[in-house]
């Protein structure tokens, strides 16, 4: 497999199947036009692709990226691996260790677990994708602030895992970021200063900062 | 993992054909992946079934709630009509797993989940379960493994919306070759207990459609105690429900998970609880009778005095005592 674009990235699109139509359809009202092309899509979204290379569209922070992706190449990889977009980690790739973890029409989910090829349609945003005219979101300034981080690998995950939380949830308890975060383990041990982390950048100040997280 | 082909199905008849024999259906995909990438199934096209139409809604009735078989796990964890409704299936919602999982497991696929037995789940294992000769477990590392077995094999059944499903005395509805079956999740789960290459009676190309609970039992309850407090796997699970009415128990039901290759009921103590005011005494004395039989191996045992506190904890729980 190779990193290079489709030859034929619309081999499938509307306008190939209004070209084939001929004139009878060219004539038709727009309306059933639609219709018919909406089925012929459906039709083709109904065949079998693959092993080989496909054409695979990915909207990840909010940029289009096209790759020829075999169908088994999971979300991560082809973020990694087939584009320039390594702020996901691979730790585990067993939807165990949250390093992967990217947002997905804002919802976190793990990349390793899922499918490029499934993923299409969707919005995808990584780590990458958070910071705005070049300042940092809230999130990531209270790891800075906190010093939620040592090696940092874990680091991108947590802080989709927080932003996800933060956009459902403004003030949420300790608790609740706990809850959101029990997907994302960090082997250096910086738990405690990531859950302040997470409090500072809802605006929700700890009274310790050497709170011990029990997890209990 | 190996290579595959890849199809989306619109309908359900569409996707039983692209499947075919030799395919498997993709919601999810926490526990397909993770096959996938232990080489332990090679499906030669996965059929991605989430544009079903209808099958990811939530749908309130008079007698009983539809949930869909693509409902996510994150859907009904955040449906508050559910957290009233059905609490001990909230409850187990949220319990499952992580965010990110919850965000992309759906119903059916918690419900077909494979054995987490880790012999099972180890690419270079050929256990009972994968057609060979010996259970690795049974005389090993069996600590996760069941108190009741209907066959050689011990790995338990683990999916939590198997245990609440059971105790809500839900029913599954499956497609089977474009007729649907309505399955008890005793039924589901019935040739996991006779066979020991099932992990539930789900055969290539079945497709679970939805869930039905009916709306007898307005008290339920789930419990699961693990090794780590969140995002694990239960070392037990219990779930209860049932009516309260002038102080006596109706229509109650208990089941276990993660005990039984199958969620573990037992009739007579259902049977038992029914009509008793619910004190202490009583609910050990229904804990007995559920766990009465219970075949320990070398290091699962505490799992029935564990099984045993959680089914009285549920109980008093469900009376609202504790």
């Amino acid at each position: 497999m190779k990193n290079s674009a489709p030859e034929n990235p619309g081999a499938h699109s509307r306008r190939t199947f209004l070209k084939s139509l001929g004139t009878v359809a060219a004539t038709a009202a727009t309306a059933q036009v639609k219709t018919v092309a909406a089925e012929l899509e459906k039709a083709n979204a109904e065949k079998i692709i693959g092993p080989d290379a496909v054409p695979v569209t990915l909207n990840v922070n909010g940029e289009k990226i096209k790759l020829l992706l075999e169908p088994r190449v999971t979300l991560l990889d082809a973020l990694r691996n087939y584009s320039s977009l390594t702020g996901a980690k691979e730790g585990c790739d067993r939807a165990t260790c949250g390093a992967c973890t990217v947002l997905f029409d804002d919802a976190p989910i793990y990349a390793c677990q899922k499918l490029a090829i499934e993923a299409q349609g969707h919005a995808i945003t990584t780590v990458e994708g958070l910071a705005k005219d070049g300042k940092l979101n809230k999130v990531q300034l209270a790891f800075i602030e906190k010093d939620a981080l040592q090696c940092g690998y874990c680091t991108p995950g947590f802080v989709m895992s927080i932003t996800a939380l933060l956009k459902k949830n403004f003030h949420p308890t300790a608790d609740e970021v706990k809850h959101a975060c029990a997907g994302n383990l960090c082997r250096c041990g910086c738990h405690p200063h990531i859950l302040q982390a997470a409090l500072k950048a809802a605006g929700v100040e700890h009274a310790s900062k050497t709170e011990v997280v029990t997890y209990a | 993992m190996k290579a595959f082909q890849y199809a989306t199905a619109h309908s359900t008849s569409s996707a039983r054909e692209l499947v075919g024999e030799k395919g498997a259906y993709l919601a999810g995909g926490n526990d397909l992946l993770g096959l996938l990438k232990e080489y332990l199934v090679s499906p030669e096209t996965l059929v991605n079934i989430k544009s079903l139409p209808g099958l990811n809604k939530i749908e309130r009735g008079e007698k009983f709630w539809t949930i869909g078989a693509l409902v996510t796990v994150a859907q009904i964890e955040n449906n508050a009509e559910i957290k009233k409704v059905f609490p001990g299936l909230h409850e187990a919602a949220t319990e499952i797993a992580s965010q990110q999982i919850r965000n992309v497991a759906t119903v059916g696929g918690n419900l077909a989940q494979h054995s987490r037995c880790w012999y099972f789940r180890h690419r270079d294992v050929k256990c009972l379960k994968k057609n060979g000769d010996l259970c690795y477990a049974r005389n090993s590392e069996n600590r996760y493994h069941s108190l009741f077995t209907g066959n050689d094999c011990i790995s338990p059944v683990v999916s939590s919306l198997a245990t609440i499903f059971t105790a809500l005395d839900a029913t599954a509805i499956i497609l089977r070759d474009g007729n649907e079956l309505r399955w008890s999740m005793a039924e589901l789960y019935a040739d996991a207990w006779s066979q020991r290459l099932a992990h539930n009676s789900l055969q290539p190309g079945d497709l679970i459609l939805r869930v039905e609970i009916p709306l007898a039992r307005s008290r339920s309850v789930f419990l699961q105690a693990s090794e780590k407090h969140a995002f694990d796997w239960a070392l037990v699970s219990c779930a209860a429900a049932a009516e309260i009415e002038n102080g006596k128990l109706k229509s109650p039901r208990v089941a276990l998970g993660s005990i039984s290759n199958v969620p573990h009921q037992v009739a007579a103590a259902n049977e038992f609880l029914n009509g008793k005011v619910l004190d202490d005494a009583i609910a050990t004395q229904a804990a007995a009778m559920i766990l009465q039989g219970a075949k320990p191996l070398e290091f699962n045992g505490y799992k029935v005095p564990l099984a045993e506190t959680l089914i009285r904890r549920a109980l008093l729980k469900l009376k609202g005592d504790a």
